[in-house]
């Protein structure tokens, strides 16, 4: 118990770091009222300007110090309000552009998990049963291909040719499409996340499905007269899982950073294109929101695979 | 005291007994090969650092020339003898542009790399070393620095600060930092309590010593695996950033290139050539830095877990 209240409060000191960090950064190296205002913000020389600076400074907090705007992000920040765009008309808040977009960025990384998943265990039962014969020296070699090969350069080798030559796939998402075509559109962005993932999976679970397979219990069912499938799948599969399930789960942070590239290629409008945008209009409040979502996701994953871990093996727990 | 250098130390706690004066790099050299596919991918790294370094002077196409021929203006064309890669569709050609492309790719994976490894290694090794306060305010900083994706704090530092090549580096090179401190950190806390060390200090050497001369032979062989890892990791990053609009603003850069060669599906329809060769390019440089650190690795038999 003690161990998890450490964990959690490491968390939230991590969180407030990230955030204060951020929000600092931001707010010492960029200039907010000239997105608000537009050219009007660097005329002070004329006093209707002046007048309206003082009027959006005065609206956005940007009058007081910054340790005290921290604070009132925070409060609100912490209570489910995001705050204005930092754009002319501010519209729409924060909240409500966060709450459209997220959906698509959570069932692209969900799908993408998935498929990495499906195609890595059968990729690495299959290399593992044959270990070191030229099939399984072909799967290392590709995988080492996958990993080496970078998203964006991945994603446009798809769109050549299952969208383009193949014309199998949708190349571009459209967000007004009905559901199950959505759905096959996010197919090809899944699949460009999904396959260097399934490279390290597979690398990974065969590594640990070699080992078993020469464990003594291995043996011993084999000498019952236990199938090689069974063995496999029924045996051999099962412990190897667990490390399996940390890895999918640690794995899933570092996936949303390529996410971002992937939703631009195919311009499926979820958080990471979002963050792009806002970085480039200089959207502070719109950045700040997804760097703290994304931020929060990652620990809280981290946290939840460590969980999950210590009630798979008792013996994490200390 | 000069031949109290750990490569001529036994390691007395490791369980099979190793000959006197075999270092592990010795000791592993006469069981594993690097092999040959490994020299290929160096052979690689040094010929496209060289076209890179030597693009301006070679006797190939201006980058930055319309070759627009009569009638076709602005058309692009597909590789031929005059044009290798073909041409983009301001009819550039690819080829020049690839290897001067090379320059800023490299440039920003190499000085990446390098901040990383003086700083994150510096950090690392003192906190492993002097343990503490300071030692949990670096491994505090580094854990901050890994919660967020580092794309994403890649994109954040490009949108605030300019696009130069130097800041580009230096932002990528402030990511590497982390990773490579906590290698540092880990590798000088498994030699910090070895005989060799307790031997410097008991003859009087002083923490400057035993840092430089003690530690630093020991935690400088598997950050320089993770030296030619982090570079590939730099320059993927740099691709990016580069395709999303926010690496170095002027200058040709293979992540801006593959970006133009596919921005419509018109483009990568009727002129994949654009896209495909610096993929292709791009793919063989991370690949072979990918390969080489790996093999490095293994080689060194750096522990994966350390990372």
């Amino acid at each position: 118990m003690r161990y998890w209240l450490q964990r959690i409060a490491l968390a939230v000191l991590l969180l407030l770091s990230v955030s204060i960090l951020t929000f600092g950064a931001m707010n010492v190296l960029g200039d907010p009222l000239f997105n608000i205002l537009g050219p009007v913000a660097g005329d002070v020389s004329n006093p209707d300007s002046v007048r309206l600076i003082e009027l959006a400074k005065k609206e956005y907090n940007l009058d007081k110090p910054l340790p005290v705007r921290y604070g009132i992000w925070l409060s609100e920040f912490v209570r489910g309000d995001m705050g204005v765009q930092f754009s002319t008309d501010g519209q729409p808040p924060v909240t409500d552009l966060i709450k459209e977009r997220i959906p698509r960025s959570i069932m692209l990384l969900v799908m993408a998990q998935l498929m990495a998943t499906l195609i890595a265990i059968p990729w690495a039962l299959a290399a593992a049963s044959r270990a070191e014969r030229p099939v399984d020296r072909i799967s290392t070699a590709t995988t080492f291909l996958l990993v080496a090969l970078p998203n964006f350069a991945l994603a446009i080798i798809l769109k050549y040719i299952l969208g383009i030559k193949l014309q199998w796939l949708p190349l571009t998402f459209r967000a007004q499409d009905p559901f199950d075509s959505r759905v096959w559109q996010m197919v090809m962005p899944a699949l460009t996340i999904a396959l260097p993932a399934a490279a390290i999976y597979q690398r990974l679970l065969r590594t640990d499905l070699i080992t078993t397979l020469q464990e003594d219990f291995i043996l011993m069912a084999r000498s019952k007269g236990v199938s090689r499938r069974r063995v496999l799948f029924r045996h051999a599969l099962r412990p190897s899982l667990f490390s399996f399930i940390t890895v999918v789960g640690l794995n899933t942070g570092a996936l949303i950073g390529g996410s971002i590239v992937v939703e631009t290629v195919f311009r499926i409008p979820g958080l990471g294109s979002s963050l792009v945008e806002a970085v480039l209009r200089e959207d502070f409040p719109v950045v700040l929101a997804i760097v703290m979502i994304v931020a929060t996701a990652f620990v809280m994953i981290n946290l939840l695979v460590d969980v999950i871990y210590s009630i798979i093996d008792p013996r994490v727990r200390r | 005291m000069t031949d109290l250098t750990a490569d001529n130390y036994p390691m007395t706690d490791s369980i099979e007994p190793i000959a006197p004066a075999a270092g592990p790099g010795e000791g592993a050299s006469a069981k594993k090969k690097l092999g040959r596919a490994f020299w290929i991918c160096i052979g690689w790294l040094i010929a496209i650092v060289l076209l890179a370094i030597l693009a301006p002077y070679l006797p190939i196409k201006d980058p930055r020339t319309n070759f627009t021929g009569k009638g076709n203006v602005g058309a692009s064309k597909g590789p031929s003898m005059d044009h290798w890669f073909g041409t983009d569709k301001d009819a550039r050609d690819v080829f020049s542009r690839t290897l001067h492309g090379a320059r800023v790719s490299l440039t920003v994976g190499f000085v990446a790399i390098a901040f990383g490894m003086i700083v994150g290694g510096t950090l690392g090794i003192l906190s492993g070393y002097f343990r503490g306060w300071w030692d949990r305010v670096v491994s505090f900083a580094f854990i901050v620095l890994l919660s967020f994706p580092a794309l994403v704090l890649a994109i954040m530092l490009t949108a605030l600060l300019d696009r130069k090549l130097f800041t580009i580096a230096l932002i990528l090179g402030v990511l590497a930092v982390a990773p490579v401190g906590r290698l540092a950190r880990a590798t000088t806390l498994q030699y910090a309590d070895r005989e060799f060390v307790m031997a410097a200090r008991s003859l009087g050497a002083n923490h400057r010593r035993i840092i430089i001369r003690e530690l630093l032979p020991n935690v400088v062989i598997p950050m320089a695996a993770l030296g030619l890892l982090g570079m590939a990791v730099a320059i993927v990053a740099e691709g990016g950033l580069a395709f999303l609009g926010l690496s170095v603003e002027k200058g040709i850069t293979w992540g801006g290139m593959i970006q133009l060669g596919s921005e419509s599906s018109r483009t990568l329809e009727r002129a994949p050539w654009i896209a495909f060769f610096p993929i292709g390019v791009l793919f063989l440089t991370v690949f072979a830095l990918n390969f080489a650190g790996d093999r490095l690795r293994s080689f060194f038999d750096v522990k994966e877990t350390a990372l």
